[in-house]
């Protein structure tokens, strides 16, 4: 009870702290935020292309570790013995919990390289690698949640699907997985959050400049995210100035993304489960 | 039990969060001045075993914000402080130490050098980061794009070079494809890439990453060396400062002397830089 209203008061505080700290550049910079120059020695502030950045990068981790990760989840609960199971899994949790630094370090050492030399592109900080690397970084969360999901599906479906002669293939696609679907679109979710929201591992591999690529899909260029952009600058601004608060205003604009999603997400599923 | 194990936690965290004590000295700021000051704070620890004393990074705009918002009593930079920074913090009055002396070098990677690109002018240069020259082919080299690194707008190193290169310190590069941060990100970078051309502090090049020579307007070559550095001939030059609000007194002085002394000057030019001496 009293750790529920903490986890809402903390949120709402993070909420009013930050919309407070944004109220400059959103009151003196306006519908300016949604150009493309951000150049705080003129005092411009535009968010446009970190917007894509951020936008780009988790498209593309979501499109490589969704199927990845629900694959690998099918694998695990349903098709590997389960004593291989739980070590499996362990294996799998321990990936959650490397920090992200390391996920950057190995990022620059190995997978930027490695993309540059496929591609055959000058530098391979771009956003591609980004999303590779966030998709590495969110694919357990996906996988493990998704294993829950489809393991604590009670076993009479599985029997009744099984008794009507279907094949396991069918078992897993008509009964298990249109069962699990609203658990692993949490998943899905959760790993979306993170997404959003790493810094430390996407500002190292992203490239850091305030471009959106030319032409716009070119998503083998280097771009900016909006959290790329906080740690960047966000030490490099003073308190109080307008730049601290247009700072402020792009945390804020994530933090509307995130609520935003989770809330038509909620919306949605709540409707489907009506329907049933 | 459990009420001392809540007490215990508790006054742990008390005693975490208290302020740290009188004789730590807090250092952030330009990675540039960085090495100097680390070294130095560990060998003037091991003189003086009851001071402490704790370095960070951050670039110079860190140092000059956190030495404005009194986080940190010494802040490191290796460029001017901007008027637009010293309206920011009307109660600091920064005081500034000139402890070293630096260039700022244009650098390409290995590849491009090795393929004869060891000199250019500054127009030249000034071109590659507008955006009007976009291969080495364009300057004789070899038929590749200039993968150009830019930095963090408020880093020393680029408020430097941008000032002579591109006329002002707070210039927007056009032509910049990544912008980096810490020397030795751009580093990385110069060493990752074939055809890359970055700004690098002097004391940060090396084999992978290699210093050019800047063609002046009337023809001569100038090379990135120390002694060109020492009498002022090679164009983009700064000094390397320390920075503290008001006068330094106790034990922020005697470390500022300290690295003004012959021990701290002589970790100066051990890592590449010009002692004040010279």
């Amino acid at each position: 009870m009293a750790s529920t209203f903490i986890s809402i008061a903390i949120t709402l505080l993070i909420f009013i702290v930050l919309f407070g700290n944004s109220y400059d550049a959103f009151s003196q910079i306006g519908w300016d935020l949604f150009s493309l120059t951000w150049n705080p020695a003129k005092d411009q502030f535009g968010v446009l292309s970190m917007l894509y950045g951020t936008f780009a990068v988790t498209l593309i981790a979501l499109l490589l570790a969704v199927p990845l990760g629900i694959a690998t989840a099918i694998f695990t609960s349903e098709i590997l013995p389960d004593r291989f199971r739980l070590y499996v899994k362990s294996a799998i949790e321990l990936l959650a919990g490397i920090p992200s630094i390391i996920y950057g370090l190995i990022g620059i050492a190995l997978v930027s390289t490695w993309v540059a030399s496929i591609f055959e592109l000058s530098s391979g900080r771009t956003l591609v690698t980004a999303g590779i690397l966030l998709a590495i970084m969110i694919l357990p969360t996906i996988i493990t949640l998704t294993d829950d999901a489809l393991h604590n599906i009670p076993k009479k479906y599985k029997e009744t699907s099984k008794g009507l002669g279907l094949y396991p293939y069918e078992i897993i696609q008509k009964t298990l997985l249109p069962l699990a679907k609203r658990n692993i679109a949490g998943a899905v979710l959760l790993a979306l959050g993170r997404a959003l929201g790493e810094t430390m591992a996407v500002m190292l591999l992203v490239g850091s400049i305030d471009k959106i690529p030319q032409p716009f899909f070119n998503l083998l260029s280097p771009g900016q995210t909006i959290t790329s952009k906080l740690g960047r600058e966000v030490g490099e601004s003073a308190f109080g100035s307008l730049h601290f608060s247009a700072l402020n205003a792009i945390g804020f604009l994530l933090l509307l993304i995130v609520i935003t999603l989770t809330i038509c997400t909620q919306l949605y599923f709540r409707k489907e489960a009506r329907s049933l | 039990m459990k009420k001392i194990l809540t007490l215990s936690v508790f006054t742990l965290l008390v005693v975490a969060c208290s302020q740290p004590n009188n004789n730590t000295v807090r250092v952030a700021g330009s990675t540039t001045v960085l090495p100097v000051v680390s070294v130095a704070a560990e060998s003037y620890i091991k003189a003086h075993p009851n001071s402490k004393v704790v370095v960070n990074a951050g670039g110079s705009g860190v140092g000059v914000n956190q030495v404005g918002s009194q986080q940190v009593e010494i802040g490191m930079i290796s460029r001017d402080i901007t008027q637009k920074e010293i309206n920011q913090y009307p109660q600091t009055s920064f005081t500034t130490h000139v402890i070293g002396k630096d260039a700022v070098v244009p650098v390409v990677s290995s590849e491009i050098y090795d393929a004869g690109i060891t000199s250019l002018t500054l127009e030249q240069i000034a071109k590659i980061y507008r955006g009007e020259i976009s291969n080495w082919k364009e300057l004789n080299g070899p038929d590749k794009d200039i993968l150009v690194i830019d930095k963090e707008a408020s880093r020393g190193t680029r408020h430097v070079f941008m000032e002579i290169v591109l006329g002002d310190k707070e210039a927007v590069a056009a032509g910049a494809d990544l912008v980096l941060g810490a020397n030795n990100e751009e580093q990385t970078a110069l060493t990752q890439s074939d055809s890359a051309l970055g700004i690098l502090s002097n004391a940060w090049l090396n084999d992978d990453v290699k210093g050019i020579s800047i063609i002046m307007p009337d023809g001569e070559i100038v090379e990135p060396t120390l002694e060109n550095i020492i009498n002022n001939k090679f164009p983009i030059t700064r000094d390397l400062v320390l920075i503290t609000n008001g006068e330094p007194m106790g034990e922020i002085k005697a470390f500022i002397d300290y690295i003004k002394g012959p021990e701290g000057q002589k970790i100066v030019s051990k890592n590449g830089y010009v002692s004040i001496s010279k």
